[in-house]
């Protein structure tokens, strides 16, 4: 080892997994991750001081609070941190608060999506080396993660989280970056499509902490509930994302992928879900909980108003896979990792198996591989950063401080491959 | 990406063992102490594939190894009536389902040194359970790549 290779081991390092939903933050060498904090934050302008200053609610408690003229919003645009100064504050709270970390004693590991640009990366080494001063970095794919975390270097990664769904050829554990192809439709898509079917159908959608009370009534009778007092100017995203959150429990709860293509004469036969709302309101979901997910797989099926998937998971697989040389292709069909955490939704891999199954050239084999919990999938990458960090051998790959003083911020490009 | 591993020179000496002089028929590998990938046990000339198979999970259900093995089939050349008999080494990485992710990590995230050291294997191959790993799905991979 030389002189300017990382080479202090004696404190762990941390890792952080960014996402769109949470951040997963927490030391490596542990199985799960100390945090997961939703990536959404508040930011309010504070009269009080004479000249009026930003303000910033981190933390799920902290965006919660009726806080009027408190905005909330998300740092990260595709998986990427879009406004810097957000995010300082975020990792402010996560170091100061959550963790209780001092930066300059842990090297860091962070994810970055497969499409990560590179002026991106070295923005992030220069913030993590210059304003936290930390020994060392590394900038983790998530897909090469992922993929390792199920026991193949080779595979096709689909990950399908809060706001993509993307198909990722990883090779020998490196990410095929020209052939990656995503959808801006995961999670959050599901949401406001439950949402838009919901408001359809007259069902009003309350987040529990304005419910002051309510009454116990048969199912689909009018609710009986009172509403909180709240002040008057909470804002409109405040209130999206208390609903979004009524919605994403809603839709783990009730949302089932049809393991066929959709038909209405065959749901019709399967259970129906009773769901109650926050306002007490509760019903049974039928037919509703294969049609509102079908779009996912099937766009064609006509799905509500906003962002619309052109291509459903199984086709951005084998579009991905179409983009791979010839060579590896049967390898990709052969280890499909399906990851995230709205992968999770009910009836999703089998689905997937069923349209690929259909769609791989009859001399491949498939195969599909995922983690059987909801917990493993949303924190496989998270997991995988920790394991991979905490490892001797792996001291030789960080990137030191020296390192970066020496060479300046285009080091990342070289040595986090 | 990878985890840094290095690669022993006692595997490098095993294949060439195999591959040059066929003194054994495989070889097995693991990761010691989650730094160096070395020579854990090696099956002489005689050995069958399900003597490899066994080897390869004698760790049992929660281990993951390497293993290298030169195999043997026939070969028929279209257009004739001729077979012959191809010999053909894969690398082989055994990560089963069972395992834990930290052993799936470590050994996926260091098969790359492996395959790079080892040089002139055919074939590798990832298996992560035993329809993977049986004589006929080895066999079926290894003969996709012979000419038509
Ligand atoms: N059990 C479940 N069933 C269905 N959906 C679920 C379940 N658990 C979580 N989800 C959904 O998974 C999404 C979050 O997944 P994940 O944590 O992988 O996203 P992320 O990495 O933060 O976001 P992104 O990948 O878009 O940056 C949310 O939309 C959530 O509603
Ligand atoms: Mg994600």
């Amino acid at each position: 080892m030389s002189g300017a290779v990382y080479g202090g081991d004696e404190v762990g390092a941390l890792v952080f997994d960014l996402g769109h939903n949470t951040v997963r933050a927490g030391y490596a060498g542990e199985d799960s991750p100390k945090v997961d904090i939703p990536s959404t934050i508040g930011v309010w302008l504070d009269a009080e001081d004479d000249v009026p200053t930003t303000r910033y609610n981190i933390g799920l408690l902290a965006i919660h609070v009726w806080r009027p003229e408190m905005e909330l919003v998300s740092f990260l645009k595709e998986g990427m941190v879009e406004n810097w100064d957000m995010f300082e504050n975020f990792l402010d709270h996560i170091y100061n608060n959550a963790l209780r970390a001092i930066p300059k004693d842990h090297p860091i590991l962070l994810t970055e999506p497969p499409w990560i640009t590179p002026s991106k990366r070295e923005e992030m080494a220069e913030l993590m080396f210059e304003k936290y001063g930390v020994p060392a970095v590394y900038l983790a794919k998530n897909a090469s993660l992922a993929a390792f975390a199920n026991g193949r270097p080779t595979c096709l990664v689909v990950d399908s989280g809060a706001t993509h769904t993307s198909a990722v050829p990883v090779h020998d554990g490196y990410v095929l970056t020209q052939a990656v192809v995503k959808s801006p439709v995961g999670g959050d898509y599901l949401s406001s499509q439950c949402l838009s079917h919901l408001i359809e159908r007259g069902i009003e959608i309350v987040p529990p902490s304005m419910v002051a009370w309510k009454e116990v009534t048969k199912p689909e009778d009018t609710p009986v509930w009172k509403k909180r007092i709240v002040p008057p100017n909470l804002t409109e995203s405040w209130n999206n994302f208390m609903i979004k959150e009524v919605m994403q429990d809603f839709q783990a709860s009730v949302l089932q992928v049809s393991d066929v293509s959709y038909d209405e004469e065959i749901v019709k036969t399967m259970p129906a879900i009773h769901y109650e709302f926050p306002n007490g309101y509760h019903r049974d979901f039928g037919v509703e909980r294969f049609k509102i997910p079908e779009p996912l797989f099937n766009p064609t099926t006509g799905a509500k108003a906003g962002i619309q998937p052109i291509l459903g998971v199984g086709s951005l697989v084998t579009t991905s896979v179409g983009m791979c040389d010839i060579d590896i292709r049967p390898a990709m069909y052969g280890s499909v990792v399906v990851t995230g955490g709205n992968s999770s939704l009910q009836g999703f891999t089998d689905r997937l198996n069923r349209d690929l199954a259909t769609k791989t050239p009859p001399s491949m084999r498939l195969k599909i591989i995922s983690a059987p919990g909801v917990s493993e999938r949303r924190f496989g990458a998270w997991t995988g950063g920790s394991i991979l960090s905490s490892l001797g051998s792996f001291q030789q790959l960080w990137v030191s401080k020296q390192e970066y003083e020496e060479t300046g911020k285009v080091i990342v490009q070289s040595k986090c491959l | 990406m990878a985890s840094g591993v290095t690669v022993a020179d006692a595997c490098k000496k095993i294949h060439e063992e195999i591959k040059r002089d066929k003194k054994h028929r495989y070889a097995i590998f693991y990761i010691k102490d989650g730094k160096q990938i070395d020579v854990e046990l090696i099956g002489a000339r005689n050995e069958e594939y399900e003597d490899f198979l066994t080897n390869l999970q004698a760790g049992g259900a929660g281990e993951c190894r390497y293993g290298l093995f030169d195999f043997e089939y026939m070969h028929q050349c279209q257009g004739t009536s001729e077979s012959s008999k191809k010999q053909k080494l894969f690398l082989i990485s055994w990560c089963p389902d069972t395992a834990s992710v930290k052993k799936k990590m470590v050994y996926a995230s260091s098969f790359e040194y492996l395959k790079k050291a080892l040089v002139g294997v055919q074939k590798s191959i990832q298996a992560t359970d035993l329809s993977e790993a049986s004589i006929e799905a080895v066999e079926e991979k290894l003969r996709s790549t012979d000419r038509q």
